[in-house]
């Protein structure tokens, strides 16, 4: 699963440590997530979509895998 | 910041105990007592390394758990856990083997554990957890 929070982040002028405030986690989750290292909960991509106002599924690009491969 | 308090006091006491059993029992060292030793050392570092993380963490305002950390917390231990399971199979196997006292065998594997949870953590934490 791909993300643009670090777009997103950039756009809304937030550093990691803000960002991580508003969404009550650590800043080192914010860092994980903007790598692709973490996979977030839904209620963490809500919490994210809705400081950015946009929905999750703007936000959070999922690869579905090709079935027929 | 309580409980991180409380993980330096634990380290501070593991630590010191450690100090006391193994040099000031006034014995020369056995080359297990030394090897104990470098684990409790590395498991202490551990826990400090976790502890000091948590203290940096509370300073600036934000939780000193969250749900990548518990995530990593659960995944390091679901797979010490199994891995422990290996390594008390194999000190069952080596202690017809070496000569080995009941409490190193059971300190051995003790420490054993501690040290392949705090490899664990630190292999998932650096790794991240994309699919978990």
């Amino acid at each position: 699963m791909d993300n643009r929070i670090k777009e997103f982040r950039a756009r809304h002028d937030l550093t990691q440590d803000e960002l991580a405030k508003k969404v009550n986690v650590r800043r080192e989750t914010i860092v994980f997530l903007e790598k692709n290292k973490y996979n977030p909960s839904l209620k963490l991509a809500y919490d994210l979509a809705k400081v950015f106002s946009v929905a999750i599924e703007e936000l959070f690009i999922f690869d579905q895998p090709n079935q027929n491969e | 910041m309580k409980k991180s308090i409380i993980v330096f006091l634990v380290a501070i006491l593991v630590m010191g105990s450690a100090v006391y059993f193994v040099f000031g029992s006034g014995q020369l060292f056995k080359s297990i007592d030394i090897l104990h030793f470098g684990i409790i050392s590395i498991v202490v570092g551990f826990a400090l390394y976790v502890g000091f993380k948590r203290w940096n963490s509370e300073k600036r305002g934000e939780p000193a758990e969250d749900e990548l950390s518990k995530k990593v917390l659960q995944k390091a231990a679901a797979i010490s856990y199994y891995v422990s399971l290996y390594l008390w199979v194999f000190l069952l196997f080596i202690k017809d083997r070496i000569v080995f006292d009941t409490e190193e065998l059971i300190g051995t594997g003790i420490l054993g554990m501690a040290l392949t949870f705090a490899i664990s953590w630190l292999v998932i934490h650096l790794k991240g957890l994309a699919n978990g």
